[in-house]
């Protein structure tokens, strides 16, 4: 009897426990989308593939593509001048009034672009204000004019609200994360920025036209971007015609995979346009490919220039693993780091104001392979490894 | 009985005053003046409004869920396998859970894209629930098949240690940015749960820590061993299965939410026998409960201190913060 009950009770309790966890479901999103008239003009992108701005009599449309799914945008941004609300809008995509007057930056890479732009005192937040090399955003760091919001995945949420920013911009990964969730549930449009995932420095340098409709500067944008590309085909143009007879490694080893740019990605355009051999060349891989040791050896064992390293001295590499001397770059003393412009809490220029200069890094690599090519230029970003008596 | 009635009534008081707490405290310069207008009605301010009643408040709540049912979770392990360091992670759920989210982190630009997409963050939970469902049928497959909760035990922290396995294979392969998405992801973190997810985990998590009520009776048989248990009339076999399952649901979804939590579920019960001086599951079911969500909303409110602006992960600060205050209790007790 008592065996009976107390199984009995077991299996009543586990029902309605089942019973319960059934009885809740969730809410799911709905979203429609249409587009209302043509636009009369848009803006020329000659190399960006990732965003498209076009311009209507009452306001301007900005599409972010979605590199992962090409059935929809990213994002789309419709954005208004006037200070009433817009009834003309279309009914799909964030709504904006421009030009934004302060701006939370969750990305380093748009620093540049917003000094040129002479938007930089916009800025009212960023993340891991510690590694930020921009002496004017430092300066306003210490001022407390800019808010540091900590990590830039686990942004400080409760500090970024009390900012009140018009927007936040940030990089868009192939996920949603819940931090742009919340902040656009508050009421917080998030910008999301996808030149990280362009294949060409011009390329990525053109999403300057990108941030600058935010703040209706797309004229000096265009403008800026113009010059960028001005120059940086003069300096490919140096390369023009010289015999190809060098080539390049890149990347490092990081906790035993070495990460090296595949064949579609930046780094393999720049080599390209710096007239350099690189092995992986034909590849189609867009991002980077992990490779051991021993295939690094093989592939690369006698490249003639290592651009990437981590490294600040030959002895420093050889105390990491003195494997590396047996590759031909290491022992030519043909090795780069990408630490020229770095300050001591770990703020580095190469991952700020680079994107935003490919006439500099393409600059860079042609001086350091073909110096008699670039008499005048010293390096921007990159450093060659301090020589030692280690090897 | 009137000392325990004072324990719970100083429990309930601090609870009440821990979760008060963490509502009036944050990164945020907020006076407590508008936290409390913006609780009952308005401050005047929709962004202040917004902290408090919808970051806030889901996130001390989540805390006091989170901690209850990780501990309560906990207790039934422990005396289910008569294993004094049994938690509700010993059934290899949370390695399971962390299993999903690695899958989908790392195949984040992949086919699974679209569904991402559409699902937003709620696809990690997604992710999690339908890892940890996996390792709990596997348990349940197990313990159906065999009679030894001994073996059960090692069975599941085996299915935990493949899971990581799995995690770490997948990590190795991962790019530098998935890879930081998901080390977030196993700092923990109470913030993640919206109040549009907030049914969802509370349905199944009060289910769960209701029914617990429920098998006090068994749960009592259980701590005389099993042969015992088995001679007064208790059915082992079903009341193994429920039990686990509760465990399994529980741990899984907190764990899906919220990231994993350590530390909570396996010391908490012992401090709830050590304040009430018994194992009698009536007093020491609510006991537990009450323990862990204190704790759970401390630790929440310490994980609030900025360091260098950035704010502490949970998951660390159960241990470092909740591990000082246990072991002062036990050495002036001497015991657990």
């Amino acid at each position: 009897m008592n065996r009976l009950r107390i199984k009995n009770n077991a299996t009543l309790f586990f029902g309605i426990f089942v019973f319960l966890f059934i009885g809740c479901t969730g809410k799911q999103k709905s979203s429609d989308s249409f587009l209302e008239g043509r636009p009369h003009s848009s803006t020329t992108i000659k190399y960006a593939k990732g965003f498209r701005i076009e311009h209507f009599d009452e306001y301007t449309r900005l599409t972010i593509l979605n590199p992962w799914d090409n059935s929809a945008p990213y994002q789309t941004y419709n954005l208004y001048k006037d200070n009433a609300e817009n009834n003309n809008l279309p009914s799909d995509g964030t709504h904006l009034r421009i030009p934004l007057e302060s701006i939370v930056v969750n990305t380093f890479a748009y620093f540049d672009f917003l000094d040129r732009l002479g938007q930089l005192d916009k800025i009212s937040g960023i993340t891991d204000g510690f590694r930020v090399y921009n002496p004017k955003i430092l300066r306003r760091i210490a001022k407390d004019s800019i808010t540091d919001l900590g990590d830039p995945f686990k942004m400080n949420l409760e500090k970024t609200l009390i900012l009140k920013p018009n927007a936040i911009l940030t990089s868009a990964y192939a996920q949603r994360d819940q931090y742009s969730e919340r902040l656009v549930q508050a009421g917080i449009p998030v910008i999301y920025n996808l030149e990280w995932m362009e294949n060409s420095p011009l390329a990525r340098a053109e999403w300057i036209k990108m941030i600058a409709v935010f703040f209706d500067k797309e004229v000096e944008a265009d403008s800026i971007f113009d010059q960028v590309e001005k120059r940086y085909l003069e300096v490919k143009d140096k390369v023009d015609g010289v015999e190809k007879k060098y080539s390049v490694m890149a990347g490092d080893n990081f906790q035993g995979t070495w990460y090296v740019p595949g064949g579609k990605s930046f780094n393999a355009c720049l080599f390209r346009d710096a007239n350099l051999n690189y092995y992986y060349e034909d590849d189609d891989n867009s991002g980077s490919i992990g490779l051991d040791i021993e295939t690094i050896l093989t592939q690369f064992g006698k490249a003639d220039y290592w651009f990437g390293c981590t490294a600040d001295s030959y002895e420093e590499l050889n105390q990491k693993d003195p494997k590396y001397r047996l590759l031909k770059s290491v022992k030519d003393k043909h090795v780069f780091n990408n630490k020229n412009r770095v300050t001591s809490s770990g703020g580095n220029d190469f991952f700020e104001s680079a994107i935003a200069n490919p006439d500099l890094i393409l600059s860079d690599l042609i001086k350091a392979v073909y110096p008699e090519l670039l008499p005048q230029y010293h390096f921007t970003y990159i450093k060659p490894l301090k020589t030692d008596n280690a090897l | 009985m009137k000392r325990n009635a004072l324990f719970f009534s100083i429990l309930v008081i601090l609870l009440l005053t821990a979760f008060f707490c963490d509502l009036f405290v944050g990164n945020a310069h907020i006076s407590i003046g508008e936290t409390w207008a913006a609780l009952w009605g308005s401050s005047g301010d929709v962004i202040i409004d917004e902290i408090v009643r919808n970051y806030r408040m889901p996130k001390a709540l989540t805390s006091i869920l989170a901690g209850a049912s990780l501990s309560v979770a906990g207790l039934l392990m422990q005396t289910l396998f008569r294993n004094p360091l049994a938690g509700p992670d010993v059934l290899g759920v949370s390695a399971g859970a962390g299993l999903g989210v690695a899958i989908l982190t790392m195949l984040n630009g992949s086919f699974l894209y679209p569904i991402i997409s559409t699902l937003g963050s709620m696809s990690q939970v997604i992710a999690a629930v339908a890892g940890a469902a996996l390792t709990l049928l596997l348990i349940l497959f197990v313990s159906s098949r065999i009679n030894d909760s001994i073996t059960i035990l090692v069975l599941g922290m085996i299915f935990g240690y493949v899971a990581s396995a799995a995690v770490t294979i997948l990590q190795s392969f991962a790019d530098p940015d998935s890879l930081k998405v998901f080390v977030t992801w196993t700092f923990g973190s109470t913030s993640n749960v919206t109040w549009s997810k907030m049914p969802i985990m509370a349905g199944i998590v009060v289910s769960g820590i209701l029914s617990s009520f429920f098998l006090q009776k068994n749960l009592n048989s259980l701590l005389l061993g099993e042969h015992y248990a088995s001679t007064v009339g208790l059915n082992i076999k079903s009341t193994r299965i429920v039990l686990i399952t509760i465990t399994a649901l529980v741990t899984g979804t907190i764990t899906a939410f919220t990231g994993p939590i350590a530390f909570v579920g396996v010391v908490i019960p012992h401090f709830a026998r050590a304040l009430f001086g018994t194992a009698n599951h009536k007093i020491v079911i609510p006991g537990t409960l009450l323990s862990g969500s204190i704790l759970m909303i401390i630790c929440d409110i310490i994980s609030q201190i900025p360091l260098s602006n950035r704010t502490l992960p949970i998951n660390a600060v159960t241990a470092l913060f909740g591990a000082p205050m246990i072991i002062w209790i036990v050495l002036k007790r001497k015991k657990l």
